[in-house]
């Protein structure tokens, strides 16, 4: 018998570790039927991951301070070794994640994978998703630059909007009437431990709602693509004669991953500058607005939707409410069929809500 | 604030309404502080109104140097705006004109005084303005020694002279901040360069009135030296990121191997 037999004998009579790996790997089945789009997920583990590894390794050399840190990115930049790589991958690690996320969702939206019983699966999702944009906006300001200023302060001013509570919520997040060093203070402790803390608590409750419900059933290649699920009581949806999660599906996933890292690290070796708009490496400047500040590509939407209503109140409670709208669909979407194809309405709320969140994207570009 | 009624209440309140309201940058972000001088002056026809168009394209403008920073006055009240009690100058006589300007380009007003141009300062010699222009002032260049400028008091051919060896250096500075300009966009610290191209900068623009060619050959020469040690810095810029694309080449490279291989390996499973 081997060494490594032996340890591995030693664990396994103490802990059951066979049992385990038989249960949530090789016996862990899924449906045969399962597609690409599934491996979302664990590319989006795999980002979280990235992103807690450099925002810890960009921690080294950041100081959280006002009249230090811009200073302090532009050190990590040009003289840390490999600060540079390790900042690249930082900041286009975070547009990804909120990349694959929408794909993440869109997948979800359009396998009708929301449906019951997997109402707090997607509504974890959906918190996760602002989450992540909250840590995107948080982070934005960090490096003290006058894009990230700017941006903030008109980020923050908008809030100021909202009846009754708008004054006091922007100075909530400014920690003082105009952004500044209380500012900074605040939004790198959501950014690097409250925020990460509660996406990392989520991403559990997210991960233990799939493993209590079971992977959902791809609609595609069925015969009969309607939701089984009765609500009588608890059950947990297995697919006996699936294939296992370990080797088959494991690899996808490897794939998917792999497929994923040559994109990104195209970008970041050959591109990163699509993210890095020039005021983004200028110290900032509260006496100087700079002529032009766009937010970054996923709020452009949002962006252009405050500018097209007559009121700033109006144009939040529009996005308020598709964004509740969004949130409730499990609840709102109640049918059993789950083929995208055989659910019209839905078919044209997705694909026209889709259109237009990509038009207020590009208008908000060149507005 | 009680924190637990922050927690249940607030906090959520917070984070929904900072991501549903995220950005909602105005166009019109972009607002200079309009001084009343130029809220005046904006508003009148004639010599009056006349300075603002050509202020407001000036390299003074790009730079921030507003009306009160030359002429002093309050730029904040209307009434006092003019007032010689707040520090305001008004219009310099022709002989102060090199005074005028010369408290913020000190070295300049040095240079000028010394030569040919500054000696003759008040018997019909050229001032500041009567080249650089007082409010369409554009940046420096060689370009303001032309004939059509130099003859309206003299003869060409020197100064075609003087321009003649100060032309390479002026190519060399116009490509160097070009280039510090991309860099600096790209986020490479380029305070070192920007600061030894500001010296080399300065120590050219103080060539601009000497009249002495021998001179200006020779400090040319020394000033080429100089920028020469900013360009070979390009030169390792370039390298490195010359590097870094290779292992960019290499690690896509590999990232795309890794999926072939674990693509390959699962069709083994099916």
């Amino acid at each position: 018998m081997s060494l490594l037999k032996k340890i591995y004998g030693w664990i396994d009579v103490r802990i059951g570790a066979g049992e385990l790996v038989e249960k949530e790997l090789t016996g862990y089945l899924l449906p045969r039927n399962i597609n690409v789009w599934y491996s979302m997920g664990s590319i989006l583990l795999v980002i979280f991951s990235l992103q807690v590894v450099t925002g810890i390794m960009l921690l080294v050399y950041y100081v959280p301070d006002a009249d230090k840190a811009f200073h302090s990115v532009t050190h990590i930049m040009n003289n840390v070794p490999f600060g540079w790589l390790i900042r690249l991958c930082h900041a286009v690690g975070s547009n990804m994640m909120v990349l694959i996320l929408l794909f993440h969702m869109l997948s979800v939206l359009f396998m009708g994978s929301y449906k019951s019983p997997r109402e707090m699966n997607w509504l974890s999702g959906f918190i996760l998703f602002n989450l992540v944009l909250a840590v995107s906006l948080t982070g934005y300001l960090l490096p003290w630059s006058q894009l990230s200023f700017w941006a903030t302060t008109v980020a923050t001013n908008s809030v100021g909007a909202i009846p009754y509570v708008g004054e006091f919520l922007v100075e909530f997040l400014r920690g003082g009437k105009l952004v500044g060093p209380a500012t900074l203070g605040r939004f790198f402790a959501m950014h690097v431990l409250i925020i990460p803390l509660t996406i990392a608590a989520v991403v559990g409750a997210h991960l233990f709602f799939l493993q209590r419900t079971g992977v959902s059933t791809p609609p595609f290649g069925l015969t009969d693509s309607r939701n089984r699920w009765q609500e009588d009581n608890y059950r947990y949806e297995s697919h006996p004669g699936g294939i296992p999660f370990f080797p088959n599906y494991a690899l996808q996933d490897m794939t998917s991953i792999a497929v994923y890292f040559a994109f990104f690290l195209g970008v970041v070796f050959f591109a990163p500058y699509i993210f890095f708009p020039a005021d983004a490496f200028v110290p900032a400047n509260p006496f100087q607005t700079p002529d032009h500040i766009k937010p970054e590509w996923y709020f452009l939407a949002n962006y252009q939707t405050l500018k097209i209503f007559p009121s700033e109140f109006l144009g939040l409670a529009v996005q308020g409410a598709a964004m509740t709208f969004l949130a409730l669909l499990p609840f709102i979407d109640r049918g059993v069929e789950k083929h995208p194809l055989k659910r019209p309405l839905f078919m044209v709320c997705a694909i026209g809500g889709i259109l237009l969140y990509l038009a207020l994207m590009i208008w908000g570009h060149y507005s | 604030m009680n924190m637990g009624l922050f927690l249940r209440r607030g906090f959520p309140i917070s984070i929904t309404t900072l991501c549903l309201v995220l950005f909602s940058l105005p166009v019109a972000a972009a607002t200079q502080n309009q001084t009343v001088c130029l809220q005046c002056h904006g508003s009148q026809t004639g010599r009056g109104g006349a300075v603002v168009k050509p202020w407001q394209e000036s390299i003074h403008a790009e730079n921030g140097t507003s009306c009160q920073d030359c002429h002093g006055g309050d730029p904040k009240d209307a009434v006092n705006a003019m007032n010689p009690a707040r520090g305001f100058l008004g219009v310099p006589k022709e002989i102060e004109i090199p005074s005028f300007c010369g408290r913020c380009h000190i070295g300049i007003r040095d240079d000028y005084l010394q030569s040919a141009h500054g000696k003759a300062l008040g018997h019909g010699g050229p001032t500041c303005v009567t080249c650089h222009g007082s409010h369409d002032v554009k940046k420096a260049t060689l370009d303001i020694i032309n004939e059509k400028n130099c003859s309206r008091c003299h003869t060409y051919a020197r100064a075609a002279e003087l321009k003649a060896a100060m032309e390479q250096t002026e190519k060399r500075i116009v490509v160097i901040e070009e280039r510090l300009k991309v860099y600096k966009g790209e986020g490479v610290d380029t305070e070192a360069r920007g600061k030894a191209l500001f010296s080399a900068r300065n120590r050219y623009h103080r060539l601009f009135h000497e009249v002495n060619t021998a001179k200006v050959k020779a400090e040319s020469a020394q000033i080429i030296t100089e920028l020469d040690k900013i360009q070979r810095d390009f030169g390792n810029i370039e390298s490195e990121r010359q590097k870094r694309k290779i292992t960019g080449v290499a690690a896509v490279s590999g990232s795309l191997l890794a999926a072939l291989l674990f693509y390959l390996l699962r069709k083994t499973y099916d």
